[in-house]
This record gives structure tokens, C-alpha cells and sequence, in this order.
């Protein structure tokens, strides 16, 4: 049970991460 | 300062840059794809690991993709971690029989966390939890493929700055296979010699009980050391075979092992920086900032040998002679091993902390305030000088951006770097990225201090405990690894915690830089005119050392204010907490 928590918290963080990339490219597009 | 330690700080600058220019300009030639004597001989390897990906070398990647490849990269290899640390009890290579009762799910959790982003920070004992297995397959293939990642931002960086009017930052996985194969893999074939000729034990052999001359058992840790150490400085990871790390004389021998380690660990740091002048086409760019790297690195070190052997009241008081001389070190010798003495020790703490690799040769805890203040404030900086391998370098070049920000804004013009107009695009992601490691040191530190589970596992109390908590997030945000020690780390409070520190400090750190990458990619270069603030001058380095002290002090003086800067008055006035 911890592990899937531990692993569920580190792929989420990853998600995340990977969210954020496309927020900057968005407000990239938007400052130009 | 003593004539020794102005003689080795001499020797030591002068060793790094005989090494910065011919490493920094094969490593260019590594990364612009062109055809080196070794690709004879691993040019097959490096084919075969593309065909066996299934990449295409030669793909072009805007900053999305690559940034996702890296990403996924990486949470695949932290996957791959945790479940080798989870199940060493039944994979080989296990001869103390360790299992999972010593790797519980948060420390698995810390540790994949740690050796995935180069941290390296290490809540456990290795020799009394790790199985050969787990620290050669699932631990030291972080630091390997850690360092590779991390060289592989940089050199995206560099190729924004350099390209122009492209979509492209360059190819991920070539980038990571070409490190690995070019620049990691022969350094450390020979760096891993020069360590077991030196005394470095490598052996897979099960530990050796030993009965003393006092009749007792004791039994003696080793194994396959001189690999993991030579990747563990070269990669600047950090994460020792031992507890003791590089104090422990299977890991650091001698006087020469810890001048190698010295050196090796700042190699590619250094060299790096001649990488970038080459691959923009104007070396003295590199130089610029080596120079201000490398005025900070100075500025830490005098400062800090100079508290250590200065010693502290509390010596004097209790009539220790402090001062040095030809039979012993004098100063502050508590927690420093007696065959390096103060400098060789109080240089190594410089070292690790400037860039991030994390190994310690003695007790940073044990320091002078002051001492210990500056390992603190060199990881406060974001790992800028001389940094880690790549971090460094993508670090310090996002302080260039604001320092060209601040100049531009000084001037009334728009500001340029590397013939590339900086604009509020670059200025943002360049403080987004400032932002995040603030944040995630003063939120954590203030969590854990008020959090009693928290401050519980504490040695010390007053401002020496706080202290101790700064440097733990400190050193997990900037993917250090160092412990100041004196905090009982191995509690699910501190291991989610500190693994959620290096997370968000290697991740959202990436992410905004990469950004800044594929911006500047696209962009025209602009012609240089009378206007145009050159870049390649001491006036710049200057400039930028400013800036990383400013940032630096803006964040983080109320912090350091109450640990070392209090502890330093409060030892002067033979306060006792």
C-alpha cells in the first residue's frame, strides 16, 4: 500500500511537471 | 591563511585550468556530433543503444519534446530504483543478505528521488542497508545517467544562445548516449584506476571479519568502491559506498586521492564553461564565466579555511594551541580527519558545496559558524559556482540573463546576451526558475521547523538545530547532498519531504531554463553595435558575481541570520545553548 503512495506521489509530481512544460510553451505563445 | 594552503589553492586553480580548455573543447566537438578518435572504437555501442531505443539521433527536438523525454526519462528510471531498492532482498549480488526491512517504502522513495536527480542525499548507512546490486544497478545508474542529464540541459541552453531562427534544441537521447560513451566513460576507466592504485578498494568479495588485538570481532566493509567512486565525483553525485563518505579511507585514501577527488570533481564543471565560449563562437564568453565562477569559488575558500584555522574562542579558552605549525594543523580540527587537516578539508567542503556533488571529507556540522556558513551560502546560490556537471553551467547562465536584465534596465536599452535579445519571455522563465529554489528552501526549512516530529530529530538546539535543518533543504533543493549532519534523517517526515525538495529543485528548475532554451533558438541573432554591452569582459564577470550575491543575500540573509550569523556572535561572547 506505502508503495503504490510513494510511486503515485512521484508519477503525479512527474504529471505535474510535465503540465507545467506546456503552461510555459502557452505563455511563450502569448508573449510574442 | 598558512604558505600550505596558499600553495594548494595555487596548485589546485592551476590544474583546473590546464584541464578547462582541452576538456571543455573535445566536449564540444562531442556534442556538435563531429567525429572523435574514440568514436572508432564506441561508434558501434552508440548505434546500437540508438537502434535499441528505437531514437532516431538526428531528430531535431523543439524544448517540448526534449523536455518531456527527459521527464519521462527519468521518472522511468526512479520507477526502476525504487523497485530494485524495494526487492534487493530477492535480487543477486546480496552476500550481507539485506532486504526490505532495511529499505522501507519512504527511504526507497528518498533515495530513487536522490540519486535520480544527481542529490545523492543519503538518509541511511549504505554498508548497513544496500545490497552490491542496488548500489551498482539501481543507484549507480543515476550517476550516471543524472550527469548526462544534466549536461545534456546545458548543452540545449548553449544551442538556444547559439542557434538562430531554428525550431530545435538538439536531440535528447544522442545527447545523453554521447556523454555517456565520450566524455563519462573514458574519464572514469581512468579515474577508477587512478583510485585503486591509490588505495581504493574494488572487490565483490563478502565483508572480512577481523578479531582486534583487544580480542574483539570486527568486521570490515568494502566492495566494488573505486567504481561508484570515481562516477560519484566525476558525475558530481555525492552519494558515498560508505557512510563516512570521502573521509572513510577505503573512499579517500591519502593526501593524493583527496587532491584527485578535488580535482576531478570540478573538471567538467570548469570545462564545460569553455564548451559554451566555443560552441557560440567567441571563447572569452566561456572565460567570462569561468572568471566569475571562479572569483566566487575564491572569495568561499578564504573565508572559509581562514575561520577553520583562525579556531574558535572556546580553544582558546580552554588554552589548545590553535595556531599551526609544523607538527600540527592547529585551528579547528574537530570532525576533520588528521591525514587531510584543516585546508585540504576545509577546500573539499568548498568544493562539494560549489558544485553539487555532495561528498564530504569531514564533518561540515563540526565547523566554525563562519566556516559553516559558507558551504550553506555556496549551495544557496543555486549551485553556480563551478556547480554541478552541467547544473553549474545552466545555473550561472540563467544569472547571466538576469545580470544582462539588470544592466539593459540600467541603461534604458534592450538587453542582449550571446547576440541574442533577452526579452520578457527569458526574464520570466529566468525567474521562475530563481523563484522555485527559494521557495522550496524557506517553505520546507520553516515547515520543519515548527513541525515538532521535525525539530525532535534534532541534535542541537537554538540556532545551530535551525542550522542543521537550513542546510538539509538547502542541500536536497540544489541537488547537493552534503549533510550538515546532526539531524536523524531517516523518518518518513524528513524523507517526503526532503524528496519532494530535490524534486521540485531539479525539475522546475529544468523546465523554465529549456523554455528559455527554445525561445531563444527561434530568434534572429542581433548585430553587435557601440551600444551593445559586451558580455566577454572581467566588467561582465563582475556584473554577474553581483548578481548571484544579490539573489543570494535577498533570499536568504534572514535565514542565515538566525543560524551561523547569531551562532557566530553568540560564540564570540562564549555563549553556551
Amino acid at each position: 500500500m506505502s508503495d503504490l503512495l510513494y510511486l503515485t506521489m512521484a508519477a503525479g509530481f512527474f504529471l505535474l511537471a510535465i503540465a507545467y512544460v506546456y503552461g510555459c510553451e502557452k505563455l511563450r505563445g502569448g508573449s510574442q | 591563511m598558512t604558505f600550505s594552503a596558499i600553495l594548494l589553492l595555487l596548485c589546485y586553480f592551476a590544474a583546473l585550468l590546464l584541464i578547462t580548455k582541452p576538456l571543455g573543447a573535445y566536449m564540444a566537438r562531442v556534442f556538435a556530433g563531429e567525429r572523435t578518435p574514440l568514436q572508432r572504437v564506441l561508434g558501434g555501442l552508440e548505434r546500437t543503444t540508438y537502434r535499441v531505443l528505437g531514437v532516431d539521433p538526428n531528430e531535431d527536438m523543439k524544448w517540448t519534446t526534449y523536455c518531456v523525454a527527459l521527464l519521462l526519462f527519468s521518472l522511468a528510471s526512479l520507477v526502476f530504483s525504487y523497485g530494485a531498492l524495494r526487492l534487493q532482498g530477492v535480487l543477486p549480488l546480496n552476500p550481507q543478505h539485506f532486504g526490505a526491512t532495511q529499505m522501507p517504502a519512504h527511504l526507497a522513495f528518498n533515495t530513487a528521488v536522490s540519486f535520480t536527480t544527481n542529490t545523492n542525499w543519503q538518509s541511511y548507512s549504505p554498508e548497513l542497508t544496500i545490497s552490491y546490486f542496488s548500489n551498482m544497478v539501481a543507484l549507480a545508474i543515476h550517476n550516471w545517467a543524472s550527469a548526462a542529464v544534466g549536461m545534456a540541459i546545458a548543452i540545449a541552453l548553449i544551442r538556444g544562445f547559439a542557434r538562430k531562427n531554428a525550431e530545435g534544441i538538439g536531440n535528447f537521447w544522442a545527447d545523453v548516449v554521447r556523454c555517456t560513451l565520450y566524455v563519462l566513460l573514458p574519464l572514469c576507466l581512468i579515474g577508477a584506476l587512478v583510485f585503486m592504485a591509490s588505495g581504493v578498494p574494488q572487490s565483490f568479495a563478502p565483508y572480512t571479519t577481523f578479531t582486534t588485538l583487544e580480542g574483539a570481532q570486527q568486521t570490515i566493509a568494502f566492495g566494488p568502491v573505486a567504481s561508484q567512486e570515481i562516477i560519484k565525483q566525476l558525475g558530481t553525485n555525492g552519494g558515498g559506498f560508505f557512510n563516512a563518505n570521502s573521509a572513510h579511507p577505503f573512499e579517500n585514501p591519502n593526501w593524493l586521492s583527496n587532491l584527485f577527488t578535488l580535482i576531478v570533481i570540478w573538471s567538467i564543471p570548469a570545462s564545460i564553461t569553455h564548451t559554451f565560449g566555443k560552441m557560440v563562437g567567441n571563447a572569452k564568453q566561456g572565460w567570462a564565466v569561468f572568471g566569475a565562477m571562479a572569483a566566487l569559488a575564491l572569495a568561499g575558500m578564504l573565508i572559509c579555511i581562514s575561520a577553520e584555522q583562525a579556531g574558535t574562542p572556546h580553544l582558546d579558552a580552554a588554552h589548545i594551541q590553535t595556531a599551526a605549525t609544523a607538527l600540527q594543523p592547529g585551528g579547528n580540527m574537530e570532525g576533520k580527519e588528521v591525514r587531510f587537516g584543516i585546508v585540504s578539508s576545509a577546500l573539499f567542503a568548498d568544493v562539494t558545496t560549489g558544485a553539487s556533488c555532495g561528498a564530504v571529507n569531514s564533518m561540515h556540522d563540526s565547523y566554525t559558524p563562519l566556516g559553516g556558513l559558507v558551504p550553506l551560502f555556496n549551495m544557496l546560490t543555486g549551485e553556480v559556482i563551478f556547480g554541478g556537471v552541467g547544473a553549474g553551467l545552466y545555473g550561472m547562465l540563467m544569472f547571466a540573463v538576469l545580470a544582462v536584465f539588470i544592466a539593459g534596465l540600467m541603461v534604458g536599452r534592450t538587453p542582449e546576451y550571446i547576440g541574442k535579445k533577452i526579452e520578457r519571455f527569458e526574464v520570466q522563465m529566468a525567474m521562475l526558475a530563481t523563484l522555485v529554489l527559494a521557495a522550496s528552501v524557506l517553505f520546507f526549512t520553516a515547515l520543519s521547523s515548527t513541525y515538532g516530529a521535525a525539530t525532535g530529530n534534532l541534535n542541537n538546539a537554538g540556532p545551530h538545530g535551525f542550522s542543521e535543518i537550513f542546510y538539509a533543504f538547502a542541500s536536497g533543493t540544489n541537488n547537493n547532498g552534503s549533510a550538515f549532519a546532526g539531524i536523524t534523517a531517516n523518518t518518513p517526515w524528513y524523507n517526503v519531504t526532503l524528496g519532494l525538495a530535490m524534486l521540485i529543485g531539479r525539475f522546475l528548475v529544468i523546465v523554465p531554463l529549456l523554455a528559455m532554451a527554445g525561445a531563444l533558438a527561434k530568434k534572429n541573432a542581433v548585430a553587435v553595435s557601440s551600444g551593445t554591452f559586451p558580455t566577454d569582459t572581467p566588467t561582465f564577470a563582475g556584473l554577474l558575481v553581483a548578481v548571484v550575491l544579490i539573489v543570494g543575500a535577498l533570499s536568504y540573509f534572514p535565514g542565515l541570520s538566525l543560524g551561523p550569523i547569531v551562532e557566530h556572535y553568540q560564540m564570540l561572547a562564549l555563549a553556551t545553548h
